[in-house]
């Protein structure tokens, strides 16, 4: 994976709270996996001292981008940072989805769980499944796409409610073969009891503090449960995608 | 070109610079060739595997990292099988770093690895914060340090450097007594016992409550600890707690330091270590004074 100062090329105010950051580069372009993610930093920034992990958002005419919430000092200063200058980019790095082919499948977003997905879907199309896309979000603030099916929480855009309700009821009628999710632990832990009820295969995308981001430090360490017996995992190296079924979730 | 070799305990170095155990691995020859460093610290290897400890395992402060892993390591058996092989590829002093929870568990370790080929020396990891009756409680009693490094000191001929906490009274009675003991050389610091809380959960942000602070906030504990070890022992210090750039590497080596690692700063930069490299040659020709001369030369 390789580490990499790249000039940001463009900068896409979505609102207040999110915002898309593009680099060009045709190697870095090529070499993603929907799931994969980057780590990035502002070298000039001396604080906070990590780099931050994102998921690739999107890749399109060769060029990279990441979907990002601000939510603190880090996201902050990327999305202050200036078309031109310099970014450091670590990767692509982690494990990313399997893509299934000519399958049922569901898409299932949860708030900037979003992120990953766009990329995914591209490649979901060429593997010639059968997609549907609910998104969940607090407000319309946290609303991507309108060619997605949305639930609100506010009930200010889309359906009224939580996406893994949405979900319920989509597969009490409709046949699925595998659950693509992203977002919040307590969705995926929700989606996961749900997914298990009508035995639909989970893939889910898992987020935490994380410092080497290429399994040196054991830093990023999730419970999983393997071969009957409660082991530790690397998001970043073993991860970020796990089968949801086997990730033993925070009470 | 400046001359930057320089022995350290049995081993020469073809350069000053290293890395902090458990924060580098042979996932980093994937962006440079680790034969350009001075020597390769393994992370820290026990006798039998070790889970590590229950996540959250990180939280980031405002001037460092805080981590509470716990050591998690694949054990003896499987580091020999399946990484040593791989290190033992680079043309550089490739040291194990070791802990355990006694005297026979140390020895057992440093017996089996002493079979093995291309192993240049053994971290003696006696201080490390986040697992209970082992590595720290080593660390804290001058007696117990000179015990265990005097035992060592007879079964292996290889370079035994021997890591110090700076959680205790007085490093220098520590230092000395592995000195004593026959440590070749001493690495310091380790972490700092460190904690942040959560104010909305008002839970400790690791789960181990207690963690070990590194990075930028440790580095002038970490050099007033070098600087107070080098007045009081002959052998080699490995200097390190916070470096991230060639300045920062100076000031340790003016403080006492014969070598440098760099720890936290390769989860940020990579390359820091290469850098610094660099710009100690840099610094040498500018400054006109051979690499030995700096060393301890704090006016």
């Amino acid at each position: 994976m390789p580490y990499k100062l790249l000039p940001i090329f463009k900068k896409e105010l979505i609102n207040n709270k999110y915002f898309i950051i593009t680099f060009s580069d045709y190697e870095m372009a090529d070499q993603c996996h929907p799931g994969q993610f980057f780590r990035l930093k502002n070298p000039q920034q001396n604080f906070p001292i990590l780099p931050r992990p994102f998921s690739v958002n999107n890749i399109q005419d060769k060029q990279t981008s990441f979907l990002i919430k601000i939510v603190g000092e880090s996201t902050k200063n990327l999305f202050e940072t200036k078309i031109g200058e310099n970014i450091s980019l670590h990767g692509p790095l982690g494990n990313g989805f399997k893509i299934a082919r000519n399958k049922k499948v569901l898409i299932v977003s949860g708030g900037i769980g979003y992120a990953p997905f766009p990329f995914l879907l591209k490649k979901l199309e060429k593997a010639k499944d059968e997609i549907v896309f609910f998104h969940g979000g607090k407000s319309s603030d946290d609303i991507f796409s309108a060619n997605v099916i949305n639930f609100t929480e506010d009930g200010s855009v889309g359906k009224k409610g939580l996406v893994t309700d949405g979900v319920e009821q989509f597969l009490q009628k409709n046949q699925v073969d595998i659950v693509y999710a992203c977002g919040p632990q307590i969705m995926l832990k929700k989606l996961t009891e749900i997914c298990k009820q009508f035995n639909v295969d989970l893939q889910v995308s898992l987020e935490t503090i994380m410092a080497c981001g290429i399994g040196v430090c054991c830093g990023c360490a999730i419970r999983i449960v393997e071969n009957g017996k409660m082991v530790y995992k690397k998001v970043c190296k073993d991860g970020p995608v796990f089968d949801g079924y086997t990730v033993v979730w925070d009470e | 070109m400046a001359d930057l070799r320089i022995k350290i305990g049995k081993m020469l170095w073809k350069n000053p610079v290293t890395v902090a155990s458990g924060t580098f691995g042979l996932e980093f020859a994937e962006l440079f060739d680790l034969s350009k460093l001075g020597a390769i610290v393994t992370k820290t290897i026990t006798l039998l595997p070790k889970p590590g400890n229950e996540p959250p395992r990180l939280a980031e402060t405002e001037a460092g990292l805080l981590n509470s892993i716990g050591l998690q390591n694949p054990g003896l058996e499987n580091f020999i099988k399946n990484d040593l092989p791989e290190y033992q590829k680079f043309d550089t002093n490739i040291i194990v770093s070791i802990s355990g929870s006694s005297i026979t568990e140390f020895s057992k370790v440093i017996k089996n690895l002493d079979k093995q080929p291309n192993i240049d020396g053994y971290e003696i990891n006696i201080s490390c914060p986040n697992v209970e009756n082992e590595g720290i409680a080593f660390g804290i009693d001058k007696g117990i340090v000179y015990n265990l490094i005097s035992h060592l000191r007879k079964i292996t001929e290889r370079t035994i450097i021997v890591k110090l906490t700076p959680n205790v009274t007085s490093i220098e009675e520590i230092a000395k007594a592995a000195e004593k003991g026959g440590a070749d050389v001493l690495s310091l610091i380790n972490t700092v016992y460190g904690m942040a809380i959560d104010i909305e959960t008002r839970k400790s942000k690791t789960k181990n409550v207690i963690a070990g602070y590194s990075g930028i906030g440790i580095k002038p504990i970490a050099i007033q600890n070098v600087f107070r070890v080098a007045k009081v022992v002959k052998i080699p210090i490995i200097g390190m707690g916070g470096i991230r750039n060639i300045s920062d590497a100076l000031e340790f080596i003016i403080a006492g330091s014969s070598a440098i690692a760099v720890g936290t700063q390769n989860f940020v930069n990579p390359f820091a270590t290469l850098d610094i490299i660099q710009g100690l040659e840099k610094y040498l020709n500018e400054q006109k004074i051979h690499y030995h001369d700096l060393i301890g030369s704090v006016r």
